[in-house]
């Protein structure tokens, strides 16, 4: 096999995160594709979680639907997982003999027709390593044997986590590799692996999650004061940009709640600095009144909504791509922002980049939507890649020559040259009140209108900017799939699966979904007599959005739409797919 | 060329006042443009960042860079700001409403972390901009447009609330006594760390004129027999319940300001990461 997909299910102390971030980084190391998604219950230590990594040397796009391989520390805690693991016929499962369940409760579903071995997991660790919690790295040893995983990177990647601090550390782990590759040789008949015959290209690649990403394109894009309030799945946002943030010049604060980390954004983007806050749903729902306040006072500023399940507190560990409403029309009043969705981890990477872009090119705030499904997951990245593409990010500051600076003079653009604290005779009022050109709070209806339409003018010319829709599959295709964000993978992999089946058909995917890049949809769309919105939106958010923001969309367009949590499918995208392709 | 000596007209805006005749808030006003003139500092080097309220209109009435933000907010508008630009003079103000009812969980967290602004809070005992509801520091029975049977609740007393929670400067004005207030935002501004000026600036369309009669028959300097560095006796002030304390009540030095913290952080990130460029950094992620 060139694609295989594995997992591990166990408790929060089995090791199982660890494990699989091994696995990732050993194939990193050999130049391999991986992709990993961690699932984890609500408890915060001890509750079941699962690592679910797919490996390949052809590029992943998506989790993969079902799992070739599986490892089982506890049925228990897989049955918590039935909802995302599913296994493919003659699928492999080695599960932990410790676990006294009977066979016939076993919750997996018979006509599967599934290899199951039982293991000495925690035996082997116990007894012959006598430390209890290396059966994580037992396991390792059994998965890279069966699979043909590179031994030698995954030692590698081991030494590296324990480092010099820890070589007595690194050593048990190693051992416990090797006699779980050893028992593999002594007690499983040849023929049981499942080979992955993928070639790596060798030349490393780099793992990240779409947290990490995100920060780290927000560090290369130069932020200088990023403020944060701990919520799930943005927290990692807050971490990385805490440790690596100060080396570069900058300062995190970790503020006494949402409202004031949007609020020393503002305060430090106004004063000069390039600002960032990030959060998830319910977080950004308290921070609208102050990104009404960025807009109208034409404040560069990138906010991060890393969204999960909501309405509400939701299901916070898990993904859904439902705060669309949320970003597009939150806070009161009719205020321009710009609304970016990246679609896998690099995106996240070259996302960041872009917001600051437009932020301080626009002087406006611009929502990042993430969710759950990309900040958490792990990705392997080209490190070329990352750096292709390069962007001046720059505010346009005003020129004083001595005569009347106006803050807010209305231009064809709508952007006006901005001053900071320090400019000599650049000091003006900002505020959120309605304002004249120079600032001074109105309440004429007159200069409102005015005033409102030199901020809608950014928007216009922001819909003109180049590179933010992605299309996929067959140019000439009858059938189109819109997507938007984390679902772009199974589509992206659905599109390819069905033009190997022969059918014909085209994925649209804006990475610009706040103004709308009309033109280009619309050039996307020619041809296009059917299209299918595809989302993880109960409500069908985007569906609804496109129809109110969008005129160019076929007679004939049909909305897939179900709430989030449980990843988007390929075969969920590839039916849609076989339905209105057929109809052709 | 000697420098031109900045006089408090340098520091006035063209913004139109919107207050009422006789507001308190016109007498702080005047110590702010006077604190200015006497710091000398440039308008272009000075913030003032503002809530939303009456009292916080003021942002717009100093020449510097004003902010007028969002109600509740001006503090952590003010200590992003300071943050970015540590070089800078940075003035927050606003009123009681604003700083202690639904922007109390900044007041709390700013003094924590001794960000280095000085606040000017206009205590008026009213909402005054929605036209006369109770706040946070009217007395308790007051009957107000809110609470027609009198106020039910006990006002919060913001000058112990500092206090306890580790203010380095608390002090307390009157907007009668502008010459004594501008000597309060000068030494409050020198001080390096968080400044609280709750200043006593009567409403007189709410609250009546009789509010800054009140103040100067109860209002109490403190004089040289008042150790601003002791805090057991400033914690003694804060308790009187029939005299008004005016003056500084405490001052302490030397604690780490917000910004002076994250410029040693750096300093320390520098020594031991020292990565020259977002590049180097990617061998975190091999």
């Amino acid at each position: 096999m060139r694609d295989v997909t594995l997992a591990i299910a166990g408790s929060g102390g089995d090791g199982v995160i660890t494990a699989g971030d091994f696995i990732v980084q050993a194939a990193a190391r050999k130049g391999l594709n991986a992709f990993m998604l961690k699932s984890y219950g609500p408890q915060i230590r001890g509750g079941e979680s699962s690592a679910r990594i797919r490996i390949s040397d052809r590029p992943l796009y998506s989790q993969g639907d079902f799992v070739d391989f599986l490892v089982v520390f506890s049925w228990k805690d897989l049955a918590r997982f039935l909802d995302e693991i599913k296994l493919r016929k003659g699928a492999v499962v080695l599960y932990d003999e410790a676990d006294k369940t009977p066979p016939e409760e076993f919750p997996i579903d018979a006509e599967l027709g599934a290899e199951l071995i039982p293991v000495p997991f925690k035996k082997m660790a116990a007894e012959e390593i006598k430390v209890p919690l290396t059966k994580n790295m037992v396991a390792l040893g059994v998965i890279a044997e069966l699979l043909h995983l590179p031994l030698d990177a995954i030692k590698d990647a081991v030494i590296k986590k324990f480092g010099k601090r820890k070589p007595e550390a690194a050593e048990v782990n190693i051992h416990a590799i090797d006699l779980g590759k050893k028992w593999v040789n002594d007690n499983l008949p040849k023929g049981t692996q499942i080979v992955l015959e993928a070639e790596g290209t060798d030349e490393p690649k780099l793992v990240m999650t779409g947290d990490d990403a995100v920060a780290f394109g927000a560090l290369h894009a130069g932020v200088k004061v990023f403020a944060g309030y701990p919520i799930t799945p943005a927290s990692p946002i807050l971490e990385f940009l805490s440790k690596w943030l100060p080396n570069f010049g900058g300062t995190v604060v970790q503020t006494e709640d949402e409202i004031a980390a949007i609020s020393y954004a503002i305060g430090a983007s106004w004063a000069g600095r390039q600002a960032m806050t990030a959060s998830s749903g319910p977080g950004i729902a308290l921070k609208q009144e102050a990104l009404g306040l960025a807009g109208i006072a034409e404040i560069p500023l990138v906010v991060v909504n890393v969204q999960r399940v909501g309405p509400s507190t939701g299901i916070p560990s898990k993904s859904e791509q439902a705060d669309l409403y949320q970003a597009v029309g939150g806070t009161p009043g009719d205020i321009p922002r710009v609304v970016l969705a990246p679609s896998d981890v690099e995106d996240n990477f070259q996302v960041a980049i872009e917001a600051f872009y437009l932020a301080e090119k626009y002087q406006i705030p611009v929502i990042i939507l993430s969710d759950q499904f990309l900040g958490e997951r792990s990705e392997t990245i080209d490190e070329k890649v990352l750096f292709a593409r390069k962007r001046v990010i720059s505010r346009q500051l005003a020129k004083l020559n001595g005569g009347e600076y106006k803050r807010y003079k209305l231009t064809d653009t709508g952007v006006s040259p901005m001053t900071i604290p320090g400019m000599r005779g650049g000091q003006y009022i900002t505020s959120g009140l309605e304002h004249l050109e120079d600032g001074r709070p109105t309440s004429s209806g007159t200069i409102h209108q005015v005033m409102s339409e030199k901020r809608a003018r950014k928007l216009h010319l922001i819909a003109e900017e180049s590179g933010f829709v992605r299309t996929y599959g067959d140019p000439e295709a009858e059938l189109a799939i819109l997507a938007w964000g984390s679902s772009k993978g199974a589509v992206r992999e659905a599109v390819e699966a069905a033009a190997e089946q022969g059918l014909k058909v085209k994925a649209i995917v804006p990475q610009l979904i706040y103004p709308l890049p009309e033109k280009v949809l619309d050039e996307a769309l020619q041809g296009v007599k059917r299209a299918v919105v595809i989302e993880l939106s109960y409500g069908a958010q985007f569906y609804r959005f496109l129809r109110a923001y969008y005129d160019g969309l076929p007679a004939e367009t049909y909305s897939y739409a179900r709430g989030g949590a449980n990843p988007l499918l390929v075969s969920e995208v590839l039916e849609q797919i076989q339905k209105y392709a057929q109809e052709a | 060329m000697e420098p031109v000596k900045l006089t408090a007209k340098d520091y006035k805006t063209s913004v139109p006042i919107v207050w009422c005749p006789g507001c308190g808030d016109f007498g702080v006003l005047n110590a702010m443009h006077q604190a200015a003139a006497e710091l000398a500092i440039p308008p272009e080097n000075l913030m003032v960042v503002s809530g939303i309220g009456c009292s916080s209109r003021i942002g717009g009435y100093v020449n510097a860079f004003g902010f007028n933000t969002i109600h509740g907010r001006a503090l952590p508008i003010a200590s992003g700001a300071k943050l970015a630009r540590p070089e800078m003079t940075v003035w927050a103000a606003g009123g009681d409403g604003d700083g202690y009812s639904i922007g109390t969980n900044h007041f709390v967290h700013t003094i924590r972390r001794n960000s280095d602004l000085t606040y000017i809070v206009m205590d008026n005992n009213i909402y005054g901009l929605t036209k006369g509801q109770v706040s946070p520091t009217t007395p308790h029975g007051d009957v107000t447009k809110s609470t027609p049977m009198g106020n039910p609740d006990r006002p919060l007393n913001p000058l112990a609330l500092a206090l306890e929670l580790g203010a380095t400067f608390i002090a307390q004005g009157f907007s009668g006594n502008v010459k004594h207030l501008r000597d309060l935002i000068v030494q409050g501004t020198r001080h390096k760390g968080f400044a609280l000026i709750n200043v006593k600036s009567p409403c007189v369309t709410f609250r009546g004129r009789q509010e800054f009669t009140v103040v100067r028959e109860h209002g109490v300097y403190l004089d040289e027999s008042h150790d601003p560095s002791d805090w057991n006796q400033a914690h003694e002030v804060t308790q009187w319940s029939e005299k008004i304390p005016l003056g500084v009540i405490y001052k302490i030095e030397g604690v780490p300001t917000l910004d002076q913290v994250a410029a040693d952080l750096q300093e320390k990130a520098r020594e031991k990461q020292h990565f020259e460029s977002t590049k180097d950094l990617l061998r975190i992620f091999h």
